[in-house]
């Protein structure tokens, strides 16, 4: 007789698998390109500033803040390593630009551009230019310009303003930032078109922003639905579908589809009270980036009753906004890339929190998907995504009474993260929940 | 014994005791502007009437407090500041304003304007490129700047005040200048250690009266007798902060610094802040174009679709060139607080480009605290060795 299959712990979205399968055809279809002949660009997460202009422009993007972690997941991270440190490059530095300089040194020095046989997913080709920004850390462009040392190929840095919160309300202060932001489009466009050869489609520009803003409405939307009980989709299926809407992978009119397909599923748990998981117990909150070596953990603690119901800031699609009366696609794009990090200054300065992105968040996603707790994942090597928590952790026990737990780890040194003494914190941080959500009912809070 | 009043007995003085002149302004009615990075424009921080006041770590304070906020691995400069805020050590400081020169700058500018309540604070963000529009979007940044400092201030701030403010303070960079010209002879008139406390010590003052001092310092170290002893090597240092004098005497122990490319050193002084019409184009231009620091993203040509590293290592670190050959530079230490990111990219790029000036360099990466002195040393002495 058959072994019976052990029930997954987390109930999977049927609707998902085509979303992250758009991942590694991505992946495919830049080495096909490459293989044609046809540019390709390596990008930074560029919060859909660059991408719509790359791709109404028809030019492969791949990410290697993405291949960073497909690098670490596969174990191939580590001869990488060996080759940035040889190289002189300090071990504290991310550990995404670490195993991306062995990589380039690998592909550069000793196979004359071929990409290395262990590359996984098909490596990544030598680019025709590198797209970095300084939205939210020094690394995405000081990673790209020391690259200069192994590929004599230019770099192109996006501005990604981050004014104070209260700073951003002064007169004429938004507007600068947009008049920053369509300027810069402006000479990028002139930019990819002297390099490459060809002209922007403006059309073909002003429909794909169209449709990145569609795709990322429908994709807040499932979000928001989340934060009913018991919620209908977890944390593990926001990390694999949010790629094609973040990155704007795969053809875009069928990636709206995918994320419709996934809208009338979530919509159909939510009238039939299916959650994510069986028995969910417990609500909560992640930040920031995920252990995507591990993930696997999560289905662990769903076993215990928890359910992950919203998490990290970075990758979530910008608050909706109306941008119909904006004809230009430029400003369309700038407004919207904004709205990531800026969208939500007007109620972080309303409750008087000067950390308005990255940190004040936080207290809206645990007050609105009404969390019990929140796990905080700060990685040794990427500052930028957890310098924040220990205020974060502090910002909610404060003024929402949800408790933290904390359990390190890293981008690329897997070692650094141990599941088993993670779980050895599941039972008594249960007990800190509970304690906290009968404090949270005598002070009046409705969960 | 040298006078108190004046000079460097003076320099002393103001140095070991950075925080007595604006206590005492305090006293008098002056309201007082700490800032914790080289970005912050403090001319116009002079220009409405308020004494700016650098804000440095301190090396020699354990870090305790500054743990609730951020995490230990994070640069340890900014979580020293920090720190110094909780416990109140600048509690003379009437404001703070932070530029976005940095991640750690930026995201602890978030946290201490959440913990602590100043009368005034301001963060002013800075772009990373020297692209027109970000040049444009920067001075809009000042402009606001000005606009809440006024306020605070209570008066508008008039262009001439300005344009006098620009000019004392450019009057510093080139008196500081004049103090580097004191170490191009072999052995320098002027130690390392001994310009390391004048530029803290005058970045504690009001500007007129650091420009005094500095004037007075110069006269005397031109005709005293006991200079600094010559010492085989004469090196550069490039770091983003050498703030401490204990880690300054270590790099002095076997050798002549004879030119500091840090925060604490040249790179606040370097140019001038030119005189434009309206003074917040030549300010605009000066932050973010002529500060040297690691952080401002510079490419051999604006907007190029071809990349030639030796052209890229030039725009980037040329103006070296210029400081090894004047200072007679004969080796190189590249000093890194650990998570300096900025800084830290910078590491192989810049050893290439010492390479090929033909300066011995070497990188020697510390954690900001009293304790990484004594590894630091050893490995200063072992640089020093390779010289010969």
């Amino acid at each position: 007789m058959a072994k019976e299959e052990k029930k997954k712990a987390i109930n999977r979205l049927k609707s998902m698998y085509p979303l992250r399968g758009k991942i590694n055809e991505a992946y495919l279809k830049s080495a096909e390109a490459m293989a044609a002949g046809k540019p390709t660009v390596w990008g930074m997460l560029n919060f859909y500033f660059g991408d719509p202009i790359l791709k109404a422009m028809d030019v492969e993007v791949v990410y290697p803040e993405n291949y960073g972690a497909a690098l670490a997941a596969t174990g191939v991270a580590r001869q990488y390593l060996d080759y940035a440190d040889a190289d002189g490059f300090p071990t504290h530095l991310c550990g995404y630009s670490r195993a991306n300089f062995g990589y380039t040194s690998k592909m550069m020095k000793e196979l004359g551009g071929k990409i290395p046989a262990e590359a996984p997913l098909g490596g990544m080709p030598k680019p025709v230019f590198l797209m970095g920004s300084t939205a939210v850390c020094d690394a995405r462009y000081k990673w790209f310009q020391a690259l200069g040392r192994y590929m004599d190929v230019p770099v192109w840095t996006f501005e990604a303003p981050a004014p104070g919160v209260k700073e951003m309300f002064m007169e004429g202060s938004y507007e600068r930032m947009v008049e920053l932001g369509v300027e810069n489009l402006k000479a990028f466009v002139e930019f990819v078109e002297r390099l490459l050869g060809k002209k922007m489609d403006w059309g073909r520009l002003d429909e794909t922003v169209d449709l990145m803003i569609e795709v990322n409405h429908v994709w807040h939307e499932i979000n928001e639905m989340r934060k009913e009980r018991p919620c209908p989709m977890h944390s593990r299926d926001f990390w694999s579908a949010m790629s094609p809407a973040l990155f704007l992978m795969g053809e875009l009119k069928d990636t709206l589809e995918c994320f419709r397909a996934m809208q009338e599923e979530v919509k159909d748990r939510l009238e039939n009270k299916v959650g994510a998981i069986d028995n969910e117990k417990y609500r909560l909150v992640f930040a920031e980036l995920p252990p995507w070596h591990s993930l696997d953990f999560f289905d662990k603690l769903a076993e215990r009753g928890w359910n992950f119901v919203v998490e990290s800031f970075g990758y979530r699609p910008p608050m909706p906004m109306n941008l119909s009366g904006i004809s230009d696609p430029l400003e369309r794009i700038t407004r919207f890339s904004l709205q990531v990090f800026s969208g939500y200054y007007k109620d972080a300065l309303e409750q008087n929190i000067p950390a308005g992105s990255f940190a004040y968040p936080y207290l809206k996603f645990a007050r609105e998907w009404r969390c019990d707790g929140a796990l905080l994942h700060p990685l040794i090597s990427c500052r930028s995504a957890s310098t924040h928590l220990p205020y974060v952790s502090d910002m909610l026990l404060e003024r929402l009474k949800v408790p933290s737990l904390t359990i390190e780890g890293d981008i690329v040194d897997l070692r650094l993260f141990n599941p088993e003494e993670a779980l050895a914190k599941a039972e008594p941080f249960e007990e800190t929940m509970n304690y906290y959500k009968d404090m949270r009912k005598q002070e009046g809070f409705d969960w | 014994m040298a006078d108190k009043n004046k000079g460097l007995g003076k320099l002393g003085e103001v140095f070991h005791g950075r925080s007595q002149r604006v206590r005492e302004l305090k006293k008098e009615g002056k309201k007082i502007i700490g800032y914790p990075c080289a970005f912050v424009p403090a001319e116009i921080i002079t220009a409405l009437g308020f004494v700016p006041y650098r804000i440095f770590g301190d090396m020699k304070e354990s870090v305790t407090e500054a743990d609730r906020a951020l995490p230990a691995s994070f640069c340890p400069v900014m979580r020293s500041c920090l720190d110094c805020a909780f416990k109140a050590r600048d509690d003379f400081v009437d404001g703070i304003v932070v530029a976005h020169s940095c991640d750690p700058q930026e995201k602890t500018a978030r946290v201490w304007e959440s913990y602590i309540k100043y009368p005034y604070f301001h963060f002013i963000d800075l772009p990373g490129s020297l692209r027109a529009e970000s040049l444009e979007y920067f001075k809009g940044q000042l402009t606001d700047f000005r606009k809440t400092l006024e306020s605070f201030a209570g008066k508008e701030l008039s262009r001439q005040t300005l344009i006098a403010a620009i000019q004392s303070h450019n009057k510093q960079r080139a008196l500081v200048r004049e103090v580097y010209e004191l170490t191009k002879p072999d052995p320098p008139l002027i130690s390392g250690t001994e310009i390391l406390q004048s530029v803290k010590a005058v970045l504690s003052l009001p500007v007129e009266e650091g420009n005094q001092l500095l004037s007075e310092v110069i006269g005397e170290v031109k005709v005293r007798r006991n200079g600094p002893e010559k010492k085989p090597a004469r090196l550069l240092t490039w770091t983003s902060t050498l703030d401490d004098y204990d880690l300054m005497d270590v790099l002095e122990s076997g050798a002549n610094v004879v030119m500091d490319d840090s925060c604490g050193g040249i790179r606040p002084f370097r140019v001038d802040v030119e005189a434009t019409d309206d003074p917040f184009d030549g300010l605009a231009r000066y932050y973010l174009k002529e500060v040297t620091c690691a952080r401002t993203f510079k490419e051999a040509v604006l907007g190029e679709t071809t990349k030639d590293y030796d052209k890229d290592l030039e725009k980037r670190f040329g103006y070296l060139r210029e400081l090894v050959r004047g200072w007679n530079v004969n080796g190189a230490i590249f000093l890194l607080v650990r998570y300096c990111d900025p800084f830290a990219f910078e590491m192989p790029g810049l050893r290439d480009y010492f390479s090929r000036l033909g300066i011995p360099s070497t990188y020697i990466e510390y954690d900001y605290t009293e304790g990484s002195l004594a590894p630091l040393r050893t490995r200063v002495e072992a640089f020093l060795e390779t010289l010969g």
